[in-house]
């Protein structure tokens, strides 16, 4: 296998080049994605991005997780080149995603939000249109595989009108990988569909990164995070709150471990706080939170011996939804905030 | 290249797969045809142009020329006696003529019968009744000058082909109809639906270009109306007995037309938001154009000021190329009009090109 030359790469590297002489940070090796101040205001005062900086990793699935309005779409929309930022820098794949995504557009997959399928194609001719619009000749046994891949390969022949609201998006992966790209888009791939597609499209993009793609993904469902995201961004009002992997982040911002009374309601609360235990009641399940895990064991064995009834009583780690609460101030639900 | 073909092809297949598209391109124009050429075989009113060449010097032709101007319905306008009426009337491309020989006061002094000739296009709907009025003229000119008995007559001859029909009239007016309604109506609302559905963001995702995907659609649309105009003129041949000739410079008048009305449609595609506000924005440009552009009549029977008006409007351009080419085999007169539509294209392509946006602000 020789070394293919190709313009695009020279320009690519030359840019890459350029941008550091000038004092940018592009990390050529390990960074696909480098966004420094970037910034969407619209007139007369709405500012949609708030001056947010990251950076993502080749090879990981970055999820930016936010409710509706949060400014998700608006940022990976500048990302792919879709939308001018106000201000801002953007590297991706090592050009200037504002002045040069042209040559960069080969590589990469973008499943845009609400995606529609076009109606009066079917699958098979949509994926061959897509793959001629790269110039990236398939076969039809090519073409088959990618159906295959994604699941579609019984549903090929139908109408793109007929197909199910998970098939669509099925399709809409399958065209966004007609170039195998090295970066891949995919702005709230699962939105509405119901768990058993969701599951599918999961398996999909896991699929994805085995083959070696960087993929930004953008959602509002918290275990689609949990599931698939090796980094994420919390994102709320433009500007991004906290980021890392979920782990580090339930780590940081959660409240660690509790320890849940079942059924005690506000009675048995206030027993607790007669022995100087504090805690939360909701539903008539009372929460004790422990901070340090070693004194785990001795809350447990001292809430057990207080005289309360209880129908059942164990411990539960702190998830990404609690850390949500707790930097957002309310639940998320379908992306509308839940006050 | 391969890109630009791929887009056509897949557009076309789903134009196709809508059945609506296919009835307005191959069904409508033929049944419009049918419908106008039997309401108007009858021949409709209003004043018209009246080109006369007058060889005669003597008092009673100028005298007939006063009665025909006194009725309102004409306008007399003469032509040089150097000229062939013959040539002038296809270099014109008109319906109606008049030509009043050099013995006509002659003939009458001494009561011996001379006929005007008169030329009419009797596929135009206003040709009926401008040879009534013609003939009313005379026929009052004959009462004027002998009570009952006719001295003047008036034969009538065809200035272009042989015995045409109004449908001969009306099939290069619908085909120009049906290239502005399929190309015009249908890029205005596919603008709509691409941006409406988030298909001109996907397709950004591509490697397609804006110019590219413009270029297809204008290929298809070319294709796709060269083929609805030989389906509309061999069933017109074969069910109304046609005359009117299909030219090469047709063929090349409807790919201009294709042409213009892409990008027109494109254009009007720039500034709709959905589906609803580009339908009405294609009925609001495309209703005048239809009325006012000779589709359905003949323009030299409006008023003058709607005459103006219908200069200003790209579809009068080809409906006047196609009957100067298919009517009167005028080549010089479509080959002008060609021009006036490439030229109205190219402005309407590069605006197009310039203010469609595939993306977000």
């Amino acid at each position: 296998m020789g070394y293919r030359f190709e313009f695009s790469n020279l320009i690519g590297e030359w840019d890459a080049l350029w941008s550091i002489t000038r004092g940018r940070q592009v990390h050529m090796s390990d960074s696909v994605i480098d966004v420094r101040g970037l910034c969407k205001r619209y007139p007369p005062n709405i500012t949609a991005v708030d001056d947010i900086s990251f950076s993502i990793e080749r090879g990981r699935i970055y999820s930016i997780l936010g409710p509706n309005g949060a400014g998700k779409t608006t940022t990976v929309e500048i990302l792919e080149g879709l939308r001018v930022p106000t201000s801002g820098e953007v590297t991706v794949l090592g050009s200037d995603a504002l002045r040069n995504y042209g040559h960069i557009r080969k590589k990469v997959g973008v499943l845009p939000q609400n995606f529609e399928p076009f109606d009066l194609l079917t699958p098979f001719e949509a994926v061959k249109y897509w793959s001629d619009l790269f110039d990236i000749p398939k076969t039809r046994i090519d073409i088959d595989r990618l159906l295959d891949e994604v699941g579609l390969s019984d549903r090929k022949k139908v109408m793109s009108k007929k197909l199910s609201g998970g098939e669509k998006r099925k399709l809409g992966i399958a065209l966004s990988m007609v170039n195998d790209p090295e970066l891949l888009f995919l702005d709230e791939p699962t939105t509405g569909l119901d768990p058993k597609a969701r599951r599918d499209l999961w398996e999909l993009i896991e699929k994805a990164k085995k083959r070696g793609a960087t993929i930004v993904l953008t959602t509002h469902y918290l275990d689609e995070v949990e599931k698939l995201a090796d980094d994420v961004a919390i994102m709320f009002n433009g500007k991004i709150l906290v980021s890392g992997s979920p782990g580090e982040l339930v780590s940081r911002y959660g409240s660690k471990t509790s320890i849940v009374l079942r059924g005690v309601g506000s009675a048995g609360m206030r027993e607790l706080s007669c022995r100087g235990i504090s805690s939360t009641e909701k539903n008539g399940d009372v929460t004790v939170s422990v901070s340090n895990p070693s004194e785990l064991r001795a809350m447990f064995a001292k809430l057990s011996s207080i005289p309360i009834d209880i129908e059942e009583i164990y411990t539960r780690r702190d998830t990404l939804e609690d850390v949500f609460l707790n930097l957002v101030g309310a639940k998320m639900d379908e992306g509308v905030l839940q006050k | 290249m391969n890109r630009i073909l791929s887009d056509a092809l897949s557009f076309g297949r789903q134009y196709i797969r809508t059945k609506v598209g296919a009835f307005f391109t191959f069904i409508f124009p033929l049944l419009l045809i049918m419908l106008f050429g039997a309401v108007f075989s009858g021949g409709d009113g209003g004043g018209i142009s009246l080109h006369v060449q007058n060889m005669d010097d003597g008092p009673y032709s100028v005298a007939l020329m006063d009665a025909l101007n006194s009725t309102g319905y004409f306008e007399i306008h003469l032509i040089d006696r150097s000229s062939d009426i013959q040539e002038y009337i296809s270099e014109n491309s008109l319906s109606i003529a008049a030509f009043i020989p050099s013995n006509f006061t002659a003939s009458i002094l001494i009561d011996t019968h001379i006929d005007v000739i008169l030329y009419l296009d009797h596929s135009k709907s206003s040709s009926q009744i401008a040879a009534g009025v013609f003939q009313a003229v005379i026929a009052q000119m004959n009462y004027d000058l002998s009570g009952s008995e006719s001295i003047i007559g008036f034969a009538t001859q065809n200035p272009g082909s042989d015995e045409l029909t109004p449908y001969d009239f009306f099939l290069p007016g619908f085909v120009g109809l049906t290239v502005m309604i399929t190309a015009m109506y249908f890029m205005t609302s596919m603008c709509a639906e691409y941006r409406s559905r988030g298909y001109f963001k996907l397709l950004a995702t591509t490697g397609l270009k804006k110019s590219d995907w413009l270029v297809s659609k204008f290929l298809f649309n070319s294709v796709l109306l060269i083929a609805s105009l030989l389906v509309t003129f061999a069933v017109a041949m074969l069910v109304f007995d046609l005359n009117a000739v299909l030219t090469p410079l047709s063929l090349i008048l409807v790919i201009g037309g294709a042409f213009l009305f892409t990008s027109l449609g494109m254009l009007l595609g720039t500034i709709v938001k959905d589906p609803e506000s580009g339908s009405a924005i294609s009925n609001a440009i495309g209703f005048p154009m239809m009325f006012l552009s000779g589709s359905f009549w003949d323009l030299d029977s409006m008023p003058e000021y709607m005459q103006m008006i219908s200069k200003a409007m790209p579809l009068t351009y080809l409906n006047d190329g196609l009957r100067d080419t298919m009517i009167f085999g005028n080549e010089t007169s479509a080959l002008v009009n060609l021009a006036i539509i490439v030229l109205m294209g190219m402005v309407f392509f590069v605006l197009a090109s310039r203010l469609m946006s595939w993306k977000e602000k």
